[in-house]
């Protein structure tokens, strides 16, 4: 693997007695979309802060591209920042704003005309040029703070929760730009948020982050698929956790007992291979049934409809609630309320968590 | 709306004490338009010979221009430093910042006398007792108050974010609050300057203490000339300070204004 385009080692914060950053390592590789989340307080944004040089480390160093950037005041960092709440200047015309870090950078006026309008119409903003901030949306506010970020060619560009003051509809609609547009410029992202849709739909890789220190980091399918810990099974989507009994290895999968069933689970580095565990099973891997049809029998508690799945809470004597997760449109068993039903799972469908 | 006895007491009462409060001011208008050689109201017909004695007097005129320089070159200072120590603080904006800002505004709560002594005992010291620049120093501290307020008020609408990006975008500080910070703040910097202005230009406590031949303020003319003399070209000179006053304080009101009313978006 070539050199990370920047790197934090061993990078603590602390405020009073609060710990933001407990020791935390991370390597950015080039061109890559990496997303840190975490939900509050987890210290995804001071380690942002401290990458774009806003927030002094108490101890720790950051890399970028081999050089100690960690006492270098931000401006002289050239990584973009797209801030939340855009951070547009009031007093500029959107043009003046997309120019600005040209005209520091002591550009000529034509140079400057030329990149200005390259750079608003990568986001489709052409036509605004002479509005002032004020006067547009929250969308395109977000389009001016991304085309003021890009203008100056930053190899890395930061984004600080840039759709969380968006309604749902717009922010799915630029979650599809910012990843196409990602695409096509190479540049790196790093990318702060708490929202686990925004992580999954468009980072190449994310780091989820939980009081400080990092739980857990890989490719959206690889997390969501093999989560480690209790938190990142249930911080990414939901899970059922399911109390079991290890009785060991076979191959490369572990074999647990739950309510006098026996079945292979995939297991991690760092799973006791013996006692008592927690396994992550994913609402929608579990199968229903009639009776009969399935291992294990319990009856329907509430139902929840929400249009293209619909949940099913099944209550179990010895598993306690376990949710459910339908397509509504299939063909099996079409549950009702006080119903008693079945329910079952394919081998290595549940996954063993490290925290038991 | 019913008219019962005691809104109409209020009423009358609220009138009352508004008329208490302006008719002072206002009767300066029509003494200065007198007839006659001494103060007092028109007896025959009105006239503009005092306000033409105004206009065509040596010693009147340098007091104005003596008070209108002082003036701007104090409302300059105390915008300047006041809007420094605002920014600071802005950055700081921890409880030493919190505090130093209630100190900067106790001058306004210290009696004028009290405060016009301490500068009389301090500036017998350093030797500035009878000079322009000992007038212009004591009345940049008594303005300064004014102007942070003012400033402040501006600054605490602006995202903290926005100096932030523009060190990320690559300006180093002196630059981003030169390019980003002080345009923003513009409307509160002038409405601070203007009061400024207007706290110089008609201070007069300071001026009898720390003045005696050398520098002659309007106020301090007016002062004198009420003691020694009853010439109505003082009412003229109050009326055209009432006026002047009335035009800049609307000034200042209207930009304050527009400057706190929020964009249409």
């Amino acid at each position: 693997m070539s050199e990370p385009i920047l790197s934090v080692r061993q990078a603590i914060k602390t405020y009073g007695d609060f710990r933001a950053l407990d020791a935390v390592n991370l390597d950015i590789r080039e061109g890559e979309f990496l997303t840190l989340l975490g939900p509050s307080g987890s210290g995804k944004s001071t380690l942002l802060s401290a990458i774009a040089g806003f927030t002094a480390l108490d101890s720790g160093v950051v890399h970028a591209k081999g050089d100690d950037i960690t006492r270098l005041p931000p401006e002289k960092r050239g990584l973009a920042m797209v801030f939340q709440g855009y951070a547009l200047f009031p007093t500029m015309s959107v043009a003046e704003n997309v120019g600005y870090p040209l005209r520091v950078r002591k550009w000529s006026k034509a140079a400057i005309r030329e990149r200005v309008t390259e750079c608003l119409d990568l986001v489709q903003m052409g036509q605004f040029a002479d509005r002032m901030p004020q006067q547009l949306s929250g969308g395109q506010q977000q389009r001016i703070a991304l085309a003021r970020a890009l203008s100056f060619k930053p190899d890395v560009l930061l984004l600080d929760e840039p759709l969380s003051a968006l309604d749902k509809q717009l922010r799915a609609d630029l979650q599809w730009e910012l990843k196409a547009l990602h695409e096509r410029l190479g540049v790196t992202f790093i990318y702060v948020t708490h929202d686990q849709d925004e992580a999954l739909s468009m980072s190449d890789r994310i780091v989820i982050l939980k009081d400080g220190a990092i739980q857990q980091e890989g490719a959206p399918n690889e997390l969501y698929d093999w989560p480690r810990t209790r938190f990142v099974a249930n911080f990414l989507g939901k899970s059922n956790c399911i109390e079991a009994r290890m009785t060991g290895r076979d191959g490369d999968h572990l074999i647990a007992e739950a309510a006098g069933h026996r079945f292979a689970v995939h297991a991690g580095t760092g799973v006791a291979e013996t006692g008592k565990g927690c396994l992550a099973l994913r609402p929608e891997r579990i199968r229903l049934g009639l009776p009969g049809d399935e291992p294990f029998t319990g009856r329907v508690k509430q139902i929840s409809y929400l249009g293209e799945r619909c949940q099913v809470l099944v209550d179990h004597d010895v598993l306690g609630e376990v949710l459910v997760s339908q397509p509504t449109w299939h063909s099996g068993v079409r549950p009702e309320p006080r119903m008693d039903v079945s329910f079952g799972w394919d081998a290595k469908a549940c996954v063993a968590l490290v925290d038991a | 709306m019913p008219r019962s006895p005691l809104r109409i007491f209020f009423a009358t009462g609220s009138w009352a004490i508004l008329a208490f409060l302006v008719l002072p001011i206002l009767v300066v208008i029509p003494v200065s338009l007198t007839d006659t050689a001494f103060i007092g109201l028109p007896k025959e017909h009105l006239s503009l010979q005092h306000f033409d004695t105004f206009l065509h007097s040596p010693e009147w005129l340098q007091a104005t221009w003596t008070s209108i320089w002082i003036g701007i070159i104090v409302a300059a200072a105390s915008t300047a430093l006041g809007t420094a120590f605002c920014i600071g603080c802005w950055f700081l904006s921890d409880r030493a910042a919190t505090i130093a800002r209630w100190v900067m505004i106790v001058p306004i709560l210290v009696p004028p006398v009290v405060q016009s002594l301490g500068f009389y005992k301090f500036w017998v010291t350093l030797g500035l007792i009878d000079t322009h620049f000992g007038v212009i120093l004591a009345h940049t501290l008594l303005a300064l108050p004014y102007v942070t307020i003012s400033v402040f008020a501006a600054l605490t609408n602006l995202d903290r974010r926005i100096p932030q990006a523009a060190r990320n975008l690559g300006a180093p500080l002196i630059l981003a609050i030169r390019t980003v910070i002080l345009p923003s703040i513009r409307p509160g910097m002038i409405t601070g300057a203007i009061f400024a202005f207007i706290v110089s230009f008609d201070e007069i406590v300071g001026v009898l203490f720390l003045t005696v031949r050398r520098v002659e303020t309007l106020p301090k003319m007016i002062w004198e000339g009420i003691q020694e003399s009853v010439d109505p070209v003082i009412a003229a000179v109050a009326t055209i300070l009432v006026i002047l006053t009335l035009l800049v304080t609307a000034a200042a009101v209207a930009r304050s204004y527009a400057a706190t009313k929020p964009h249409p978006s």
